[in-house]
């Protein structure tokens, strides 16, 4: 039996008095693939950032691996790919250096890397396709190479949850399909779990266990991944916690 | 050399090269976060520091280092508070500049003893404020050694540094400290008004030329000591101001880093990797 990654249990959030999100309630399970998706501004990165404790929700509840948000510590297994068109920086960094920034909140102070850290940077830098240009500036690298090293550096610390945020922004189709079976590894083969958000199908189509839509605030759950245009309101807790995928 | 004959080249030489490596190291960080006006902010709070250290009676540097971190804390909570960044920046800026002037009018400095504070007076520092701005460098110098893996994805992606467990408020904090340290200990030497651009112009011509961040640091910290020697030295033959002729210095070397970078682009047109 899978257990929860990242649970939502009614919550409300607003900006000011601008309601984003109201009375969500999302479940996402130990390696399950599950994509949000829905309108611009209808609340999809705003649910990511209140599942990562960026934001605080004023009514509901989130927890991570079972635990409230307010006493989660276990911050190396979670890893984020914010949403920005490129990993490009107004200072020159190398590819390597953008994957060790995600090792930072695990090494603390004065901490140096250790054989296992380092271990694990030549894995994601190999899985990633990135170990060839390691040293190469991320401002110099092509929209897909870039994602790449951002993704590489939320799968540093070998996260069991692993949250994109529109990853395929300025990416081109080659890089897509390189994404693609990066993604199908770390879910089928690691077996860690996937927050996908997108507005574009495309990149999660025979990815994903389940498509969860935003309307307005509201979560709404499409029942097939392959036709997310079918669909009802509701609430979208996993189906079951048996840890069964659906047939893909 | 004639220049190293005199004992206040000696004292000169060495606080501007301690205090024009250390600034661009703390700089790369203010600059990847597009903060680069945060240290001419402090330094205009620094400068009402100096004031009230003339009203009450106190040494300059500590009136300034006193008002100074109070000013990062400051400037820190409105941040965090909602204030748009330029907007914190511009209260902490006029602010300090309108302190400055009514606590110096009321002490009575002369114009001066001010104009030292702000554009420099390297030429009159005795070994005592020499050892005390080594001791700010040292102090700067030995945070940001220990904070710079943390302060590298702060300064990157500041979301994904939260995410990752990095406790970004307190980083945002000390960084910003560290700015006010150097303001401080920049001072004397190059001048509340000119010490900012150290630690960002060396940066700027640094990024035109290298391919990492802890190379841009390194290249950085070379050309903010390197202005200090050849910028003092220049003074000292030309009969130049030193604060002044050290930043021009800087800026130079960031006109011949981005000639050096446009004349590579030309040789080898940039190609991204194929994905």
């Amino acid at each position: 039996m899978r257990a929860p990654a990242l649970e939502y249990d009614q919550v409300t959030f607003g900006y000011g008095r601008i309601p984003v999100l109201r009375e969500a309630s999302l479940r996402l399970l130990e390696g399950e693939f599950v994509a949000v998706i829905g309108a611009n501004g209808s609340g999809k990165s705003t649910l990511m950032r209140l599942g990562l404790g960026l934001l605080k929700p004023s009514h509901g509840t989130v927890r991570l691996f079972g635990e409230p948000l307010n006493r989660f510590q276990d911050w190396g297994k979670v890893g984020y790919v914010p949403q920005r068109a490129s990993a490009a920086s107004t200072v020159p960094v190398s590819v390597e250096e953008v994957v060790r920034t995600g090792l930072a909140g695990d090494l603390g102070l004065l901490r140096r890397p250790s054989a296992s850290h380092r271990q694990r940077m030549e894995h994601v830098l190999d899985v990633m396709g990135l170990a060839a240009i390691r040293k190469e500036p991320v401002g110099h690298l092509s929209g897909g190479q870039q994602q790449r090293s951002l993704i590489a550096r939320a799968l540093v610390t070998a996260p069991r949850l692993l949250v994109l945020d529109e990853p395929t922004t300025g990416v081109d189709a080659d890089a897509r399909g390189v994404l693609r079976e990066s993604l199908e590894h770390l879910v089928h083969v690691e077996g860690v779990a996937v927050a996908y958000i997108s507005h574009d199908p495309e990149g999660f189509a025979g990815l994903a266990d389940r498509v969860v839509e935003l309307r307005a605030g509201r979560v709404v759950v499409c029942e097939d991944p392959t036709a997310h245009g079918h669909s009802h309101e509701m609430d979208a807790r996993a189906p079951s916690a048996s840890g069964e995928r659906p047939p893909s | 050399m004639r220049i190293l004959e005199f004992g206040y080249m000696q004292r000169a030489l060495v606080a501007c090269t301690v205090v024009c490596a250390v600034a661009p190291l703390a700089g790369t960080f203010v600059v990847q976060r597009r903060q680069s006006l945060v240290g001419d902010g402090l330094g205009h709070v620094a400068f009402a520091g100096v004031g009230l250290a003339f009203l009450v009676g106190i040494s300059p540097l500590a009136g300034a280092l006193a008002l100074t971190l109070m000013a990062a804390g400051v400037l820190v909570r409105l941040q965090r508070g909602g204030l748009a960044g330029d907007l914190s920046l511009a209260l902490i800026f006029y602010g300090g500049i309108a302190l400055g002037y009514l606590f110096a009018q009321r002490s009575g400095a002369g114009l001066n003893t001010l104009l030292g504070f702000l554009f420099g007076s390297p030429l009159n520092l005795q070994w005592p404020t020499v050892a005390a701005i080594i001791g700010l460098s040292a102090a700067t110098l030995v945070v940001l050694l220990a904070l710079y893996g943390p302060l590298v994805s702060l300064a990157f992606d500041e979301q994904a540094a939260r995410v990752s467990g990095v406790p970004a408020d307190g980083l945002v904090l000390a960084l910003t400290v560290i700015v006010g340290l150097i303001v401080v200990g920049g001072m004397n030497a190059i001048g509340l008004l000119l010490i900012a651009a150290m630690m960002i112009v060396p940066v700027a011509a640094a990024s035109q030329v290298a391919r990492s961040y802890r190379a841009t640091m390194g290249i950085a910290s070379g050309i903010g000591a390197s202005s200090a020697l050849v910028g003092l030295t220049v003074a000292f033959h030309a009969d130049y101001t030193p604060g002044a002729s050290i930043v021009l210095v800087a800026i130079g070397c960031y006109i011949l880093a981005a000639a050096a970078r446009q004349l590579r682009r030309r040789r080898r047109p940039l190609t991204a990797a194929t994905a």
